[in-house]
């Protein structure tokens, strides 16, 4: 278990690395896609709760995509617009 | 030589005298009642000159205002006057975004075969138009003053610039739609290349507009008040044209798209108007503040967060909301 959880942590750290060389939007989706479904596999194995320094990881990594969404140029609504 | 001089001392003496009595009676004259003013020339032979000098202006303001009235409406008949035709009908107008910034300011040779045929005036505002809109990317805009600087005809009067506005419209080459009172949005006719461009809206025509210069051209000797007349008869037919205008019966779909439009318009405005660091910055509290109150998951949804964005947008900068949209254009 103790492997896993590590395996699922070092997935979690890559997405750290990618978000900071993250340079679209395109991009960003993709890493957020990635995260929400590691959140839901670490929830999932976590179960009985989650451990209180995986929690930490996952709501600074979620801290990094929401200042690096930010970050990025604002997005085009002409699409939405239609 | 003494006798010259006592002549000529007298003379200035009474010239004096005469002066000082006008500016007196000058001065008096807004002070006393128009019946003393009356009076007074029967009064005394000396003071003759003013109630003359009093009367100048009076019968000169009676001369001078049916001067302004003739040329007023002389004005005001000018572009009823012109005739002119449209140089192609049933033009679509397609509202449209270019996919990239162009190098080069090409002049398709369709469009080239239309507009060499429009008056110098026209001609050139056409081409500046053109040319701001292949630099902005879109086909549409606010139709107003910052227009007009931007597009480099500050000098033009705003209703110099309207006029060429309408003239353009007569040709059959621009749309310009009220939204509001005071908004007005342009069109501006290019022909549509899917390479270049991505369609976003079909604007809708005036159908009556080709018409409209050519009934001013049939009866130009009658005067103003019988056209005011007519116009005021045909304007509930020309108002059902207008796009975006609210008419009973108008679906509520079409009332959206125009207000999404309008959105749209104000969005770029704003951007204009705060400038890009601005902008940027807005746009990261903008991020913070959806992922605050409505979770990631709406952020990393792409529709949704488009749809959150807009109405974050709509809040900051003071756009009004649909129903409020509709009321005012009620």
């Amino acid at each position: 278990m103790l492997n896993d959880i590590k395996i699922l942590m070092k997935s979690l750290s890559d997405i750290d690395v990618r978000i900071m060389l993250c340079k679209s939007a395109f991009e960003w989706e993709l890493l957020a896609k990635k995260y929400n479904a590691l959140r839901d596999e670490i929830e999932a194995f976590c179960a009985s709760g989650l451990p209180a320094d995986v929690q930490e990881a996952l709501e600074k990594t979620r801290a990094y995509l929401v200042e690096k969404k930010g970050e990025l140029p604002p997005l085009d609504l002409s699409d939405f617009f239609k | 030589m003494g006798l010259i001089k006592n002549i000529g001392n007298a003379v200035k003496n009474e010239v004096r005298d005469y002066l000082l009595k006008i500016v007196e009676a000058e001065k008096e004259a807004p002070k006393r009642p128009e019946a003393e003013n009356v009076q007074k020339p029967a009064e005394t032979e000396t003071e003759q000159p003013k109630p003359k000098a009093e009367e100048m202006p009076v019968v000169k303001e009676e001369k001078v205002q049916p001067e302004h009235t003739e040329e007023i409406e002389e004005v005001a008949e000018k572009p009823r006057r012109k005739e002119i035709y449209p140089i192609a009908n049933d033009l679509e107008f397609v509202r449209c975004s270019y996919k990239k910034n162009q190098d080069l300011i090409t002049i398709p040779k369709e469009l080239a075969e239309l507009i060499k045929m429009l008056p110098l005036e026209e001609y050139a505002c056409f081409v500046k138009l053109y040319c701001f809109v292949l630099d902005q990317k879109k086909n549409y805009g606010y139709w107003g003053s910052t227009l007009k600087r931007r597009i480099g005809l500050d000098y033009l009067t705003t209703s110099e610039f309207e006029e060429l506005g309408n003239n353009l419209m007569a040709y059959g080459l621009l749309l310009i739609e009220k939204l509001t009172e005071n908004q007005k949005t342009f069109v501006l006719y290019v022909p549509f290349d899917e390479e270049i461009m991505v369609k976003l809206s079909t604007a809708k025509q005036p159908a009556k507009q080709p018409e409209k210069p050519k009934k001013k051209s049939e009866k130009p000797v009658q005067g103003i008040r019988k056209e005011v007349k007519k116009e005021a008869e045909s304007t509930p037919q020309h108002e059902e044209d207008i796009p975006g205008k609210h008419v009973e019966g108008m679906e509520d779909d079409e009332m959206y798209k125009s207000y999404k439009t309008f959105v749209s318009l104000e969005i770029d405005k704003a951007k204009m108007r705060v400038g890009r660091a601005n902008f940027d910055k807005i746009y990261m509290e903008a991020v913070k503040y959806i992922d605050k109150k409505y979770g990631f998951k709406v952020l990393s949804d792409s529709d949704k967060f488009k749809e959150y964005l807009t109405n974050y947008y709509i809040s900051a900068f003071d756009i009004p909301t649909f129903e409020n949209w509709k009321k005012s254009k009620g």
